[in-house]
């Protein structure tokens, strides 16, 4: 072994390798609810048949079915079990209102009270609610991972497709690890996709939504 | 080495006992997990990587050779796994060393333990530095200690490939650190 080869062994005695999780009891409950899914599948198949069939007719079925859904720029996946979640960081640089090179949408056309470029895009903070809008045709996504169970569903914001997360979920910004998000509506509005992050129910987010110009 | 009873285990899950396949998981977690580790940079997800792969591993049991090692056969789907996280993050968190040297029984001079430390993560720096194929491939031979046929299988290459890839991937280190 060369002195090179010696210095890697020698280096990964030494590696901050973080503490290995029990795995057993997390992999163990994720097979019985895949046996138990099983045979209830084997039981209702031809139930199944049918919902499938319902389900490729139907987009908004499709994607509750395969737990996946999607708008330009956001895609939102539920999972059996959340992913260990970081508190979120700072939301970037402070700017000044004025220099956002595209005309953000104000809830009642209130300006916020500070705006911070980052993550892709401009965070708008209120107080009490977090408003995130970037442009979603230049190809920037965001990705959530909400537990299976979570209220998560397809609405509308005039006229255009959004999604209501009603839970505590998981929110990747590119490039960054999960952090935990509240209840959130994504929405689209023309080119730019907006995301409002406030501890309110559905029906005063999609409101607070439809007032945005 | 393999822990006593592999095959068994192997066999019995095979035909749905959990119980036995719980104990492979136990067996192998905590390599499942350092593998995935050093693939992928992130707790989170190498966290993530390992469970799928136990769980992909337990669907993909009716595929496995009999009397074949379950070693390089899992390593082979968490590797993947956690390669597949690294490519969707599109940036790897860096490995880096213990924060602070545990006291040592026999008292190095300070002078030489910070150079010695200086070195490493000079060394380790330039690992980072490397593409992901080179620093994969050091990972499975010099972090995680995997055996070469380990390696290929982990890396999804030929047995014959590991030795001839590690030396190249050895001399591209040795160029990042001039």
């Amino acid at each position: 072994m060369t002195e090179l080869e010696l210095e890697l062994r020698d280096l990964a005695a030494r590696l901050d390798l973080p503490p290995a999780p029990s795995l057993a009891g997390a992999v163990r409950a994720r097979l019985a609810r895949r046996r138990r899914r099983r045979r209830v599948l084997v039981l209702a198949l031809a139930t199944c048949v049918a919902a499938l069939a319902v389900a490729l007719v139907v987009p908004g079925s499709r994607a509750s079915l395969l737990r996946f859904f999607h708008l330009r720029g956001a895609s939102v996946t539920l999972v059996d079990r959340l992913p260990q979640l970081t508190p979120r960081r700072s939301l970037g640089t402070p700017i000044p209102f004025g220099k956002v090179p595209f005309r953000l949408l104000l809830p009642s056309g209130q300006r916020p009270e500070r705006v911070y470029a980052g993550d892709g895009g401009y965070w708008l903070r209120y107080p009490g609610l977090l408003l995130f809008e970037y442009e979603s045709a230049a190809g920037a996504t965001i990705l959530k991972k909400a537990a299976a169970g979570t209220d998560v569903e397809y609405v509308r914001v005039r006229g255009e497709p959004g999604i209501w997360i009603g839970a505590r979920h998981a929110l990747y910004l590119p490039g960054g690890p999960p952090r935990v998000a509240g209840r959130v509506l994504i929405w689209q509005h023309r080119l730019l996709t907006l995301r409002l992050e406030a501890a309110v129910g559905r029906e005063r987010a999609l409101a607070i939504a439809r007032s945005v110009r | 080495m393999q822990p006593p009873g592999e095959e068994t285990l192997v066999e019995r899950a095979r035909r749905g006992d959990l119980a036995a396949f719980e104990a492979l998981v136990l067996a192998y977690q905590s390599l499942a997990f350092r593998a995935a580790f050093v693939i992928a940079g992130d707790a989170a997800d190498a966290e993530e990587a390992a469970q799928d792969a136990f769980v992909k591993a337990h669907r993909a049991l009716g595929r496995f050779r009999r009397g074949e090692p379950f070693r390089p056969w899992l390593l082979t789907i968490v590797a993947n796994e956690a390669r597949n996280r690294r490519r969707t993050r599109g940036r790897r968190a860096g490995l880096a060393l213990r924060a602070a040297a545990e006291p040592q029984a026999t008292a190095e001079d300070p002078e030489e333990a910070a150079l010695a430390t200086e070195r490493r993560e000079r060394l380790l720096t330039a690992v980072e530095r490397l593409r992901d194929d080179d620093r994969d491939i050091l990972a499975c031979r010099y972090f995680l200690e995997l055996s070469e046929d380990e390696t290929a299988a982990a890396l999804g290459i030929a047995r014959g490939t590991v030795k001839s890839r590690a030396h190249r991937a050895l001399a591209r280190l040795q160029e990042e650190l001039r």
